[in-house]
This record gives C-alpha cells, sequence and structure tokens, in this order.
C-alpha cells in the first residue's frame, strides 16, 4: 500500500488540494505574448494532455459507458442494458459487504494512523542523531510494496504465529488468537496492518510540521500559565493543522483504492470479510465474468472516491482557518 | 512521556537550579528510550524480514525474532538459483519499466507543467483540477478499459503499453502537480528576459526552467522510482507473465508457493525489498524533504 | 539549437526503447521452430520441478516445438486463464480448467474423440456438452476423509465410521481424549471447503446424481430443505469444535503438515493428498468416504488430468501433438500417482505398469475408482456437465467459510441461489 498513483508527496497534495489559490498574477507570460518554439513546447504539452487522456479520461468514459451494458469478457457481443446493472447492485449483498467493510476500513485506519502519527511524530520531536534515525526508520513500512508487507504480516498473524507466540510469554493472552481465521478478526488485522503502513507516512509529515513550530510560542504559553493539553489543543494542533489534511486525504484515497495488501494477506478472505471495493471489481470482471457490472460498481467507486475525498479535504481546509 | 508537547528544542533557562537540570537529563533519557522502544516495535515486522532472510528453516521455526547466529545465505543463494530465475528477471524488468516510464514522464510533466505557466489562469485551473482526478481515481476503476485501449492499440501485455498506462496515468499527474507547484517559485523575470533575447520556449524550457526545476524532478524521481517499482496491479493485469515478471508479481507468484518454507520466503522478500530500502535509506534527505515540503506553511 | 536536438533525440530513444522492447516479443515462429504457452499451477506436490520435467519429456516427441511455462499465481487457474485472455495472452494449452466458461466463448478446441475412446477408460467421463476437451487420463475422490490410524486408537476407535452418527460420535471420543478430530486449511478457500463438499456429495448428490444439472434447470435449490439439512452437519461439526483451533487462519500447505504431523486425527481433502502421505510412516493412514445416514457408500469422482487446447493457436497440431504425448507421457503419469495420489485411468493398464511404488493407503482408496459403486460428479469439482457456472465456486467457498463462524444456513443458500441465477441469466 505504498500509496502509488495518488498518495502522493504533500506538495502535490496541495496543489490538488488549492489548486484554486493559482492566481491571475502568477502567469508569467500572458496568453496575448505568443513566443517563438512555442509550438515545439505546445506539441509535448499536447503529448502528455493525450496521454493523459488515453490512460485516465476515455478509460472512465469508456467505463461509464459499459456500466450500462451486460459485456462479458469472454463473449463478442454486448446489449445495452440501461440501468440495470446500477439497480441490480440495491440487491448485491456481497457488494453492500465490500462496500461496507472498504468505507469502515478507509475511515477507521484513517483515523487511528492520523492520531498514531501526531503522537509518534511528538515523540520523535527532537533534532539529535538518534532521533532523526528513527524518524528515518519509522518511514520504512511506506517503502516496502504492500505485497512484501501482506507476506510478512500473514507470518506474524499465523495462528501459531510469532505474534500469538509473544503474547502468550507476556501472559496477555493465554489462547492464540486467530488473527486472520474469523471474519471479525480479519477486518480487524487488515485495519491493523494498513495503519502500521500509514502511520509511517503519517509520523513524517506531522514531524515536519511539528519542526516548523516556533520554540516561544509554548514559552509563551507557559508564561500565560496553560497546561500541558491547552499548549497541545492551542498551539501543536493548529500548527500541525495542514499537515494533518495532507495525511488525512492521503491515508483516505489510499485506503480507498486498497488492493495489494489485502491480495497478498487475506486475498480477500474468509467469507469475503476483507474484500475491499477494488478486489470485487476485479474479481467481477476476471473471475465471474462480469465486465458491464464491474463497470457500474466501478463507476461507483469513482464518484464516492471523488465525494469522500473532496467534502473530507474541504472540511479539514475550514478548520484550519477555525482551529 | 513528559517533554512530548513541548517545544522541539530546548533554551536552556540560565537560572535553572542544578536538581532541574539532573531531572531533565533524567526525563531525556527516559524519553529516549521510549521513543526507542516504541520505534523499535513499529519496525519490527523489517527486523524479522531482514534476519529471517539469514536464518536456516530451523532457526526460523526454534526462534523467529532472534538475530542470524550463525548467518547463512543459502536462502538468498537458493533464490537466486531458481530455475525460473524470478528474482534476477524481475528486478530487470522492474529496473527497465521504472527507467524509461520516468525517461518519458519526467521531461513531459515539466513541459506540460512549463507550457502552463503560458496559458491563462482560467485555463491552467482547468488542467489543473482535470489532472488532480488522476490522483484520486482508485486503479482498478480505469484498469479494465485500459487493458481494452491496449488491446485495440496492439500494445497490450508488452511492456510499451505497461510503460505507456504508466506515464498517461496517475503518475504523470503527480509530475504536473509536483513541477506546477514548483513553476510558482520560479520569478518570470528569468523566462521573460530569456525571451527578450530571442530564445525559443522550447530551448527556454530545456536550458533555463529545467535546471531550476532540478529539486522538483529530484523528488518527482524519487517517488516514482518507488511506486512503480512496488506496483503490483498494473503489472499483474496489464503485462502478464508472458514477457516475464516485474519483481513484485514475481514475488506475490513465487511466495503463493512457498507457505511452510519460511526460509525460502524470507530469501526471497529480503531480495526484492533491498532495492528500494537500500535507495531510500541512501536518499533519505531527499525522500523526507519532497515528502513533507507542503505539510508547512 | 544544440539542446533542442538533444532532447528530441532523448525522446526519440525512449519511444524506440519502448517500441523495440514491444517488437522483441518471443511469441511467433523463428525458422520453423514454434513457441506454446502452457498454464500450468503449483502445489506442494505438483513442484515446479514435476512441471519441467514432465514438459521436458513430452516436448522431446514433437520436433520444432518449444513449450513455456506459465503459472498461476493461486491455485485457481480459471481465473487466471480469464485475465489473460483479457489481456490478449490466452495460453495455447490450460492444464486442468474448468472447460464449460471457455467453451462457450469458442476457446477451446476439442480433442479427436477417436483418440479419446482409444486411450481412456472413460473417454466420456468428462465431456462437456458431449465433446472432450481435457483427456481423461486420471481420476480423483474428491473429498476422502483421511485417518490417523494412531490416534483413532488412542482415543478407542476401532473401526472407521461407516454412518453420519458414528463419525460424530467418533469426533466426539477424539475430542474428550484432547486430539483435534477433523484439520482444516480454512484459510485457502478450496480448502475450506473440502468438509461441506464430502456432505453434500454424500447426502445431495448421492440421492439425486442429476442434482447439479437440475438446478440449471431451476427444478432445485440450495434453499431447498434437503440441502439445508446438509449443511446444518457441516455446521454443527465447526459448532461442536470438531475441527482444528483457528482453521480460517490455516493455509492449505500448512493444513497437510498439520494433519501428517499427527496434529489432528481426520483430514476431509480430495485423493490428491495420498501424495502427501509420509512414506516413513505410511500404513499410519487410512481413508474412508464421507459417512451418509444409511451407511450407503457415496463416491464423488471427477475425471481429469490433463490440458485443454486453446482454439485460437497458432500451431493447432503441434499443440495437439504435445497435450497427447504428455497425456500418455509414463513419466508423467508415474509422478503425478506417486506425488498428486492420481488415479490411472488409461485402458489395458495396471499399476504394475507404472513402475510406481505406492501406499497401502493409496490401493484401497484406488480401489474405490475401479469397484462398481455409486459414483457422483465431486460437487464443484467435475468438469463435466455437472461443473458450477462461472465464479459459483468462489461464493460456494465463501459460504463454506461463512458458516464455519455463522448460523445463517438459510442466508447463505439465499446468496448462493442468488449467485446462481446471476451468472446463468
Amino acid at each position: 500500500m505504498t500509496p502509488d498513483t495518488g498518495a502522493g508527496p504533500i506538495e502535490a497534495r496541495r496543489r490538488l488540494v488549492v489548486s484554486s489559490t493559482f492566481t491571475k498574477g502568477s502567469a508569467m507570460i500572458t496568453r496575448a505574448r505568443r513566443h517563438r518554439g512555442e509550438t515545439a513546447l505546445g506539441a509535448l504539452a499536447v503529448l502528455a494532455i493525450g496521454l493523459y487522456a488515453l490512460f485516465i479520461i476515455i478509460p472512465v468514459i469508456m467505463s461509464a459507458w459499459k456500466s450500462l451494458t451486460d459485456e462479458n469478457p469472454l463473449l463478442a457481443h454486448a446489449n445495452f442494458v440501461g440501468l440495470d446493472n446500477y439497480t441490480d447492485m440495491i440487491h448485491d449483498e456481497r457488494l453492500t459487504a465490500s462496500l461496507t467493510f472498504t468505507l469502515v476500513m478507509a475511515g477507521a485506519v484513517t483515523i487511528v494512523a492520523n492520531v498514531a502519527g501526531i503522537g509518534f511524530a511528538m515523540l520523535l520531536n527532537k533534532t539529535s542523531l538518534s532521533f532523526r534515525t528513527m524518524r528515518t526508520v519509522a518511514f520504512l513500512p511506506q517503502v516496502l510494496s504492500g505485497v512484501i508487507v501482506g507476506f510478512v504480516w500473514r507470518y506474524i498473524l499465523a495462528h501459531d504465529g510469532i505474534l500469538n507466540e509473544l503474547l502468550i510469554a507476556a501472559r496477555i493472552i493465554d489462547r492464540p488468537i486467530t488473527w486472520l481465521g474469523s471474519p471479525g478478526m480479519a477486518m480487524f488485522s487488515v485495519g491493523l496492518v494498513c495503519a502500521w503502513v500509514l502511520t509511517g507516512f503519517t509520523t513524517v509529515v506531522h514531524l515536519a510540521a511539528l519542526q516548523s513550530v516556533p520554540v516561544d510560542m509554548y514559552q509563551a504559553a507557559m508564561v500565560d500559565g496553560a497546561g500541558r493539553w491547552q499548549r497541545f489543543r492551542r498551539i501543536t494542533l493548529p500548527m500541525v493543522a495542514p499537515g494533518t489534511t495532507i495525511s488525512v486525504t492521503i491515508s483516505l484515497i489510499t485506503m480507498l483504492k486498497l488492493y495489494d495488501i489485502i491480495a497478498a494477506l487475506t486475498s480477500g478472505g474468509p467469507a469475503n470479510a476483507t474484500q475491499s471495493t477494488a478486489l470485487y471489481i476485479v474479481k467481477l470482471a476476471f473471475t465471474d465474468d462480469q465486465f458491464g457490472y464491474a463497470s457500474a460498481v466501478a463507476m461507483l467507486l469513482l464518484v464516492l472516491s471523488a465525494v469522500i475525498a473532496l467534502s473530507v479535504t474541504g472540511l479539514l481546509r475550514r478548520r484550519e482557518v477555525d482551529l | 512521556m513528559s517533554t512530548t508537547t513541548s517545544k522541539p528544542r530546548r533554551t536552556a533557562t540560565p537560572t535553572a537550579p542544578v536538581r532541574g537540570r539532573n531531572r531533565r537529563a533524567v526525563i531525556a533519557k527516559g524519553h529516549l528510550a521510549a521513543a526507542a522502544l516504541l520505534t523499535l516495535a513499529f519496525v519490527s515486522p523489517v527486523y524479522l524480514t531482514i534476519v529471517n532472510a539469514f536464518k536456516t528453516q530451523d532457526q526460523i521455526i526454534r526462534n523467529p525474532s532472534a538475530p542470524p547466529v550463525p548467518p547463512t545465505t543459502q536462502n538468498l543463494s537458493d533464490a537466486l538459483a531458481r530455475t525460473d530465475k524470478i528474482i534476477q528477471i524481475g528486478l530487470t524488468n522492474s529496473a527497465f519499466t521504472v527507467i524509461v516510464s520516468l525517461l518519458l514522464v519526467l521531461p513531459l510533466g515539466a513541459a506540460f507543467s512549463f507550457w502552463l505557466t503560458l496559458r491563462s489562469a482560467r485555463f491552467r485551473r482547468i488542467a489543473l483540477a482535470g489532472f488532480a482526478a488522476g490522483l484520486m481515481i482508485p486503479p482498478a476503476v480505469v484498469l479494465l478499459p485500459t487493458i481494452r485501449i491496449l488491446t485495440f492499440l496492439h500494445l497490450d501485455h508488452t511492456y510499451a503499453g505497461l510503460i505507456l498506462a504508466n506515464v498517461g496515468g496517475g503518475y504523470l499527474s503527480f509530475a504536473v502537480f509536483v513541477y506546477s507547484g514548483f513553476l510558482r517559485t520560479v520569478p518570470r523575470e528569468i523566462v521573460e528576459a530569456a525571451a527578450m533575447d530571442g530564445a525559443g520556449m522550447l530551448r527556454i524550457w530545456w536550458t533555463i526552467v529545467m535546471p531550476l526545476l532540478r529539486p522538483a524532478t529530484a523528488t518527482v524521481a524519487i517517488f516514482l522510482s518507488l511506486w512503480i517499482w512496488n506496483d503490483f496491479m498494473n503489472p499483474q493485469f496489464i503485462l502478464g507473465p508472458l514477457h516475464g515478471q516485474t519483481i513484485t508479481t514475481g514475488l506475490y507468484l513465487s511466495l503463493g508457493q512457498y507457505t511452510t518454507n519460511y526460509a525460502q520466503l524470507f530469501g526471497v522478500m529480503f531480495l526484492a525489498a533491498i532495492i528500494p530500502v537500500a535507495g531510500y535509506l541512501a536518499m533519505q534527505k531527499q525522500f523526507i524533504a519532497g515528502l513533507t515540503s507542503g505539510a508547512t506553511k | 539549437m544544440r539542446h533542442n536536438r538533444l532532447l528530441a533525440a532523448g525522446l526519440a530513444a525512449g519511444l524506440a526503447l519502448i517500441a523495440g522492447c514491444s517488437a522483441a516479443s518471443p511469441d511467433g515462429a523463428k525458422d520453423g521452430s514454434t513457441t506454446l504457452t502452457y498454464l500450468t499451477f503449483e502445489t506442494p506436490s505438483l513442484t515446479a520441478s514435476f512441471w519441467d520435467t514432465t514438459i521436458a519429456s513430452a516436448q522431446k516427441t514433437v520436433p520444432g516445438l518449444t513449450v513455456r511455462k506459465l503459472v498461476a499465481p493461486t491455485t485457481d487457474r480459471d481465473a487466471y486463464a480469464k485475465q489473460l485472455q483479457a489481456s490478449g495472452q490466452f495460453p495455447d494449452l490450460l492444464q486442468s480448467i474448468t472447460p464449460s466458461t471457455f467453451v462457450k466463448a469458442g476457446l477451446l478446441k476439442p480433442y479427436d474423440q477417436g483418440w479419446i475412446d482409444a486411450n481412456f477408460l472413460l473417454p466420456k467421463g468428462n465431456a462437456y456438452k458431449g465433446s472432450v476437451y481435457i483427456p481423461p487420463t486420471n481420476s480423483q475422490i474428491i473429498p476422502m476423509v483421511f485417518y490417523n490410524k494412531t490416534l483413532f486408537a488412542k482415543a478407542g476407535i476401532t473401526q472407521p465410521p461407516k454412518t453420519w452418527s458414528e463419525f460424530t460420535a467418533a469426533c466426539a471420543k477424539l475430542k474428550a481424549a484432547g486430539i483435534t478430530p477433523i484439520e482444516l486449511g480454512g484459510g485457502d478457500p478450496f480448502a475450506a471447503s473440502m468438509p461441506l463438499t464430502g456432505i453434500l456429495s454424500a447426502d445431495v448428490l448421492g440421492k439425486n446424481a442429476n442434482w447439479l444439472q437440475d438446478r440449471y434447470a431451476g427444478k432445485v435449490k440450495f434453499s431447498d430443505a434437503n440441502v439445508q439439512t446438509a449443511v446444518a452437519k457441516y455446521r454443527s461439526l465447526a459448532k461442536n469444535g470438531y475441527f482444528e483451533e483457528g482453521a480460517l487462519g490455516v493455509k492449505y500447505a500448512d493444513s497437510i503438515t498439520n494433519f501428517t504431523s499427527g496434529k489432528a486425527a481426520m483430514y476431509m481433502m480430495g485423493s490428491w493428498f495420498l501424495g502427501s502421505v509420509p512414506k516413513d510412516h505410511a500404513d499410519d493412514f487410512g481413508a474412508f468416504m464421507t459417512p451418509t445416514d444409511d451407511g450407503s457408500l457415496v463416491v464423488p469422482f471427477a475425471v481429469g488430468g490433463s490440458m485443454a487446447i486453446s482454439a485460437k493457436t497458432a500451431a493447432p497440431d503441434k499443440a495437439t501433438a504435445f497435450a497427447q504425448a504428455w497425456s500418455l507421457d509414463p513419466a508423467s503419469h508415474k509422478a503425478l500417482i506417486e506425488g498428486d495420489g492420481a488415479f490411472p485411468m488409461l485402458k489395458g493398464k495396471t499399476l504394475a505398469d507404472y513402475n510406481v511404488t505406492v501406499t497401502k493407503v493409496f490401493e484401497e482408496s484406488y480401489a474405490y475408482v475401479q469397484k462398481d459403486n455409486t459414483k457422483v460428479s465431486a460437487f464443484g469439482w467435475a468438469t463435466n456437465d455437472d461443473s458450477m457456472p462461472s465464479g459459483l465456486n468462489d461464493e460456494y467457498y465463501a459460504a463454506c467459510q461463512a458458516l464455519y463462524n455463522s448460523d445463517d444456513i438459510a442466508g447463505q443458500m439465499a446468496k448462493l441461489d442468488a449467485a446462481w441465477d446471476k451468472a446463468t441469466k
């Protein structure tokens, strides 16, 4: 779950979030003044737009179109079925389960990873070499591919695996927990692993934000007699808010497209309990031969992702001001 | 833990009594210990991957968390000696895919972003909003049509197809956003002065703007390398097995078969992870800088 | 302008690189030689070296042919074959797939019936709509109940159970003796389904051998009372704690080693487990069929064991020659019998002809195949007209996993009916 295309470093995210802040004044050269060699540059730009259209815009339009058909990848002909695929979704318990799983995971993991990230960041917020080393190390989960993350944790969470062994040795539990063996626990375990990966990211983002907080703000607050909680509430939280906005947005987007960790950790099981919507789309298309229906579910996921990402970002942006 | 919410850099208070200083030293030590313990627990899965790659199956089963004493390189040589050469082929293919994708995404993204600065603010806003979608769209949504388009272009299950899908997909959006953000800091006078001297825009872009964009290029290159290297869905579905696996799909394939042979499992995972991890450790400053450049106001 | 040219050269080089790598595709004929792709899958007993050896052996018989092995990342080769088809790389040869879905799309080429009739004991054993797409080289019983004689003795069980009540009594005795009654590799969906597959084959198909075709015709349903009663038996096994603890977290490969190392007394698995019976104490192991209420014998049976041929292959003659050679090759038969517990189905041959060393439990199990008894299509495994619709196996496996923890039998069966109706709409 290294955030692939979507979960980008902060600067890109900021642009995504605040792209409307591009002002007229920042235009280097106005449209009226044409320059030599612009055609050649324009050709490169058109190539970029063309490729983007070919692999993002047209696929989305194609998905929208196919969602109105009963296309089967194995058969040549597809029929137009109107909104049948969309009305079928209402009765699709597998879809309901998979959407619920994906949304609950996205919400829960985003909250856990960001709370943990702020806490971890405050703990590591020192500049000595040992703390910088820890910061470096804390980001490591983000560097590993989701496939490796999934397999390593499958080993750790096995019934006779190392986590159960440790917990039993520490007398925290007396019988092994079946981390991946029941629908409920498997969901919890997937959440745990995703939170682990994302915490590497949220920690580093919040650390950067924390290190920009001017020291004298705390000193002034202490002189005013502000307690630890008040300093956290009145200074730390508002000052790291821009970092939080980005960190939360990326966590959400990453969770909404969750695929590779689950493919390696649980393959969506047991009993489809951990089947993310991305996994379900792929299964519908490639195992169940339902391209049309898969496209309709894909459109639903697309709209949900856009609505959630944009509304949460907007909300957090506004809160930044209030804090 | 008492200092966790306090300021990052402690300024010595001149009148601090000695007792207080000692107390602070104890607190600082406690803080360091707590941070170190938590960090260790946090990265223990990574630790397990590393130590167990150098242990025999027996050693792993007896004590999975013990350090590899005596270490063995048998797992690594076993992984490299597989008849399907999945590690060697995977590493080569992944490197090839990453390099060619970057060679195309970087100039395209930079040229497009620079070209955008020459357009009206309104056009730029619309274009950037359109490209924002690329960062948000879950890859599963565009996967099927992408395969169809590549089939239509006779580029299905080829590296050309995989690379083009990489270049045109969300990765390009990412490059455009980083470059566009960075371009806002480039003074317009530089470009205008060059234009006055009669230099063409293409030339200005290549000789003046690109060198200025170097930090942005570093950020884009570093992150895209990591993501393309670790990408699973595109190589799995768009590329497929016909022309050899990438390291991630090869890993997925080989690990599926080794559920009880932990020594082999960790050996393969170690070899697959070592390049991105080493790359990250070598360039961690740029990594963190690129990651956090926007986290502060 | 030097820079412009440099840039242009760079971009051109980049494009040439990707064009070059697409041109360097290895398929297609070069100097009269042909390369065909062959989709296989690997299990603890069908290892990479098994495939490499048998491919090399059959390949030698077809001059100018090179066969490239593709390995499915999971045991679900149907899904992988479809995925490959979608991205334009449908293999020329496909090992042990379920032909029905692919035949409907015109993707498979049937074998010459004359050749099939001449070579195999049950030439129509896995025919789909009258044609054979996968040579019936061997057969399997899916599942059998394997048991550990030492553990049975320890719990005071002298006879393998014949009826369902004897079976549950044995489970109770084992549990009381502190022995895990049944090993279950529930972490892999197909393995999780084995107990229910055994019960459904015995109780539902045993009473109505045409049940699956009747389901296609809409005459019967999963929600029917007799199916629900059968499923309730499986549910009661789970509820009574007769399966290994944490069974849904145990991977298939681990379940094999758990059972062979004596961690559980019984193991419901396809007859391929016979290949994993430890040679050094093979006599500890025995096998019986999933018991029915009245003790009548029902053998869930499936025939197959070889590869299907793509209808789109560029070299159908060579593909067929290779497939036929592999199907009859004594080397692959020997390896399949010894390693994968396959029951050979070649005409006019006895076990001795294959020059194999097999265990006693293998011979006992093989006897079920040779004897005249009630054989039904193994539920979800048969690849003939009784195969399930596309995607239904996954739903069925998921239902088995769900019912491990949930009492909602009616709900799960309704889901299966809905999925079936959607898949066959």
